[in-house]
């Protein structure tokens, strides 16, 4: 036990519970579990089972609904102990800010959570605090994204025939690239749906899309990863390349602004930026909660360490410094790129998984999880989520990688047998 | 044999390697994962083992492991965890099924193969019940342990067929071919003893026989099967030389009288013998009725009272022929022998009942379901589909079946208005199939079927015969309404529910080893026992015979005697085998061949007295796995006359096969 009251809880399984854990994950869990720091985890009613059935500390609770009874829950966890929440999931992230609030008693935390749930919200944040960010808006109707495209436009002095500029579209609170789309002709304006809006506009930006995973305990970077995008929605690595990551004092300067910006003590942040080639950093968004795209799995594949735990101790203000200097590996030390490939069906009906055989012979080739889905018609895709499957690629050269990455890109994983087919091979 | 080796181009050394050294890898991953946390290690496990199905030498580098899969948990917190729980009927659905069924199956199929070569020796079963486990999967997966090419075949494999070919042509390896085929004849004649109203996978079942190599065709085995193919293919003389109906047909109309009463003969012999029907049959029985009369009740193989229905009721027959006996309804021919043997065609209620199913105007969800019952190009429109349904149901009631669905409730309800009530159950066809719904008063309230959700009859699966087909759907809903109803009554819903659904045949005393609702806790089980036989054993009962069958309910258990789950049979009756052992017989409606339920208790459905579609057991052996049954209270005998020592016998039994799954309370 350290002098001042930090006692280290994480080896003693006994010492009750003063994490909990927002939304259902079992590699959270399991992070925990492993070091043996006791928790409660907060889940949806459908888990319920679950939880009992292993005998795991749990809450129930509806994410879904507003938030007004976060006292109950706060003083429901407090009950038992609990001091930190952190949140797994985009819709968890709000209520870990009411939660933490009112576990410390500073209801100005709820208030910067909510930033990260209104991406125009945050925008104007950042740029306010100077963050070089598009243009952008929020837009209540498709009259409204029509102008918002015209002007773009104008201001970039396109005249008729020109090709237009695209501008993007994104609900304001969604994870990540859910319901994101790209507008550039007023037809597709016209198909957009009436329950799309309220929404955010952005203009294009340029360059090369990447994202950073930064732990931060008591205001300082303690590890960031910058991941790279190769194709948003189907594939990025970890870590990014050398010529992203020729970069990373410039980048490490954007995050520690945005740091500031967002008033961030302890957690973790997952901010997307766009970077051209003269290194000119434009802020996309940022969120606090796991990101998607399997980058903890690529950041502890690459790096060797867990990043469901760190993202943990971060949140929790009393983790001790020498934990963290245990936990995470210097930036430069990393075993590989690791990297992966979101795997959507390519047809509207697949009934089985082919795997080409150039791919497990592939050096780079890990590992894959596409099975034969269990419904042969596929469910239309909503942005850039809901992927069947994914395909993990681990190695030592960041272009071999990329090039990896977009060539299985336009491999046919799962593919159709239709009866005329098959006769059409026999023959 | 074929051989599916060449199906895909097999991967190299290299890669083989590496997914061998992942596979280990990943082994010890689940290994050491906790419970909670195991899934996600298994899926790993699955996706290599996928990827190593792919290729026979990938197989044999998974089979290499199998003996582990067990001790690393590779099963844990699934259907498949338990080896002794596994049953071979379920094996195919998941072979053939998506995700990652397919590949667990496999896995667990390879797992139990090396339990049978002595490899494993931690797991639940022995060698030789893994090795009678994999027999009994190949005798119902012929079509992958002998593979032929034709598109359906290749359709109905499944995804993962080629793996499905090379995990059957491993097994075949391993262990041998030897007892197959006298395994799938037993099977046959199981299944077939019991005349099965649905016989499409029996026949598959004989045609695939024949694929099975057996070197003496004078064997015992190999006549018996013989008489079986001859059953479906054609067992007459003029059916084996032209086996094409069109070639029949020309055959059957230039044939001599002699001629046509020599097939007559061979056909109803043939039938009479195997239960089964060939196609021709109907080719020919439709040329009598136009044009030799009187050979007709030679070719039903009828008896006098059939001979003398027929006589009487010539119209009604001729247009039941004409409407439901095609080569595709073949199978209606032994219903509508039934239904003249039992005189049914002299009650106006069925004779009108069956007319008016002729014209009915069907909905249009009865009438896609039944057009999809038929064989393709057969010419049987959905009302002769109907209507030949319904004759086989009234003709073999005991033949009903509930197909791979959770609703015995729903075919002993069939089954027992196809005995004893045959108009109400033809009420019931017309309801549900011209009105798309049921009636069903229950205690001064109506129900209808269209007005109820059942989750479970959404999935149904539709490889059932045509009558159960339109009303199983409905029946089950109902019944699953009314258990809700009663479900807060503290005593078995089934003391109310079973006279409501099955109809005032059923007594309304009602006995229940389970003292609460929740049939958790066997309370009272030597009243129990005692009042069973007081009502049913004719030594204590007064010597009374059961009037109607009895909706009882048993706990069926495995092989192992370990408790699976509540089962609904209907107690047919109680009397003494030809041995004179007392025995009680009764229908259960999932048709299974041959039943091992534990502690040698193995139903039988032939050889001891049985009527076609019974089962049977020694009386002890049912009462001891028995739970809940109606009496009629003023017919209670001498309960205090049975024996102590029957009475503890019985108890054990009961208390080391099922009852090991609940609480017994004291007896006060």
């Amino acid at each position: 036990v350290s002098d001042d009251g930090r006692d280290d809880t994480t080896k003693r399984p006994s010492a009750p519970p003063r994490t909990a854990l927002l939304g259902f994950s079992i590699p959270a869990m399991e992070a925990l579990d492993r070091v043996g720091r006791p928790f409660i985890a907060v889940v949806p009613k459908e888990f319920e089972g679950y939880m009992k059935e292993h005998g795991i500390a749990y809450e129930v609770w509806d994410f879904a609904r507003l938030n007004e009874r976060s006292g109950d829950l706060a003083k429901r966890l407090a009950d038992r102990g609990i001091e930190v929440a952190v949140p797994l999931y985009e819709e968890t992230v709000e209520w870990a800010g009411a939660l933490n609030g009112h576990f410390r008693d500073d209801p100005r935390l709820f208030t910067r959570y909510l930033l990260f749930r209104d991406k125009a919200m945050m925008k104007r944040r950042a740029q306010m605090y100077g963050i070089h960010v598009g243009v952008f808006e929020e837009a209540e109707s498709k009259a409204d994204v029509l102008r918002f495209l015209n002007r773009v436009n104008q201001a970039l002095v396109k005249i008729e025939g020109d090709v237009a500029d695209p501008v993007h579209l994104k609900p304001l609170a969604s994870a990540g690239s859910v319901g994101h789309r790209v507008l550039a002709t007023p037809e597709q304006i016209e198909n957009l749906s009436d329950d799309e809006f309220p929404c955010l506009l952005e203009s294009h930006l340029d360059g090369q899309e990447f994202s950073c995973e930064v732990f931060i305990h008591r205001g300082k970077i303690r590890f960031l990863n910058i991941n790279e995008y190769v194709h948003l929605g189907y594939s990025n690595f970890s870590p990014a390349g050398p010529r992203l990551q020729k970069w990373r004092p410039q980048i490490r300067e954007a995050v520690e602004d945005l740091i500031e910006a967002f008033e961030i003590d302890d957690g973790m942040i997952h901010p997307e930026f766009f970077i051209t080639d003269e290194g000119k950093i434009s802020f996309g968004e940022v969120a606090a909660r796991v990101p998607g795209g399997h980058i903890f799995e690529l950041i502890e594949s690459a790096y060797g360490f867990d990043p469901f735990l760190a993202f943990i101790l971060c949140v929790d203000p009393r983790t001790t410094e020498e934990e963290l200097a245990d936990l995470f590996p210097d930036e430069s030390d990393f075993q590989c790129y690791s990297g992966c490939l979101m795997v959507y069906p390519k047809r509207r009906v697949v009934t089985r998984v082919e795997v080409p055989t150039s791919l497990l012979e592939e050096d780079y080739y890990e590992r894959h999880n596409l099975f034969v889905p269990v419904n042969t018609k596929v469910a239309e895709r909503v942005g850039f989520g809901n992927h069947y499957g994914t395909v993990y690629f681990k190695g030592s050269d960041a272009t071999k990688m990329r090039d990896l990455l977009l060539e299985y890109e336009k491999a046919d994983f799962y593919v159709a047998d239709s009866p005329s087919e098959r006769q059409d091979a026999a023959s | 044999m074929n051989s599916p080796e060449g199906t895909k181009a097999t991967p190299s050394q290299r890669v083989l390697d590496r997914l061998s050294e992942k596979l280990d890898h990943w082994l010890g991953e689940v290994e050491k994962a906790k419970p909670f946390a195991r899934s996600g290690y298994q899926t790993e496990v699955f996706q290599i083992a996928e990827t190593l199905m792919g290729s026979m030498e990938g197989l044999r580098l998974l089979y290499e492991r199998a003996h582990l899969f067990e001790s690393k948990q590779v099963f844990q917190g699934g259907p498949w965890a338990d080896a002794s729980k596994l049953q071979p009927a379920l094996v195919k659905g998941s072979l053939i099924g998506a995700g990652v069924y397919p590949v667990v199956e496999t896995m667990s199929e390879l797992r139990l193969l090396a339990v049978a070569a002595g490899r494993a020796t931690d797991s639940a079963l022995t060698r030789d019940e893994a090795r009678d486990f994999l027999n009994e999967v190949m005798a119902l997966n012929l079509e992958f342990v002998f593979p032929g090419d034709t598109e359906q075949e290749r359709i109905e494999g499944g995804p993962h067929r080629d793996s499905n070919l090379r995990l059957f042509a491993l097994i075949a390896e391993e262990i041998g071919l030897d007892s197959l085929r006298d395994e799938v004849v037993s099977e046959i004649e199981q299944v077939t003893a019991q005349h099965p109203v649905l016989t499409q996978r029996v026949r598959r079942m004989v045609r695939m026989a024949a694929r099975i190599p057996g070197p003496d065709p004078n064997s015992d085995t190999s006549r018996r099967l013989a008489t079986f193919s001859r059953a479906v293919e054609g067992p007459t003389e003029l059916s084996r030389k032209y086996p094409q109906y069109v070639e029949y047909r020309t055959a059957v109309k230039e044939a001599d009288r002699d001629t046509l009463a020599q097939e007559a003969h061979d056909f109803a012999e043939s039938m009479y013998a195997t239960g089964l029907v060939a196609a021709h049959h109907a080719i020919l029985l439709r040329h009598l009725r136009a044009k030799e009369h009187e050979l007709l009740p030679l070719a039903l193989h009828l008896n006098d009272l059939g001979a003398a229905e027929l006589a009487q009721n010539a119209e009604t027959v001729d247009q039941l022929i004409q409407v439901a006996v095609l080569p595709g309804t073949a199978q209606s021919i032994y219903g509508l022998r039934g239904v003249l043997e039992r005189g049914l065609l002299s009650r106006q209620e069925v004779t009108a009942g069956l007319t008016r199913l002729i014209t009915l105007d069907l909905t249009t969800d009865v009438r896609r379901m039944l057009l999809r019952q038929r064989e393709r190009k057969s010419g049987n429109t959905a009302n002769s589909v109907l209507v030949a349904g319904t004759l086989s149901v009234l003709g073999s009631p005991l033949g009903v079946g509930q197909g791979r669905n959770p609703t015995c409730q729903a075919a002993r309800g069939i089954s027992l208005w196809a005995q004893h009530a045959p108009g109400f159950l033809i009420e019931l066809i017309i309801a549900a199939s011209r009105d798309g719904a049921i009636d069903l008063p229950f205690e001064g309230k109506t129900w209808r079927s269209d007005q109820l959700h059942s989750s479970k009859s959404l999935e149904l699966d539709l490889d059932l015969d045509p009558v159960s087909v339109v009303l199983v759907p409905h029946l089950d809903r109902l019944y699953d309404q009314l258990m809700k109803l009663v479900a807060l009554r503290g005593e078995d819903g089934h003391k109310w529910v079973n006279p409501a659904l099955y109809g005032r045949w059923v007594p309304t005393g009602f006995a229940s080893v389970f003292s609460n609702p929740a049939q958790t806790v066997v309370s009272g089980y030597e009243d129990f026992v005692r009042r069973f036989f007081a009502t049913h054993h004719p030594a204590y009962n007064d010597g009374h015979a059961l009037m109607y069958p009895n909706p009882v309910g048993l706990c069926v258990t495995n092989s192992h005697g370990e408790y699976l789950g509540p089962h609904a049979v209907s107690l047919q009756r109680i009397e003494p085998d030809p041995r004179g052992q007392l025995r009680a017989y009764f229908y259960n409606p999932n048709n299974e061949g041959r039943q091992n339920w534990g502690e040698d208790v193995r139903p039988s459905v032939s050889g001891h007295g049985e009527n076609p579609g019974e089962s049977s057991l020694p009386f002890d052996d049912f009462v001891a796995r028995l739970y809940a049954f109606h009496y009629n209270p003023y017919e209670e005998g001498d309960a205090y006359a049975v024996p102590d020592l029957d009475l503890k016998r019985i108890e054990a039994a009961a208390r080391n096969s099922w009852g090991r799954a609940f609480t017994w309370e004291p007896t006060l």
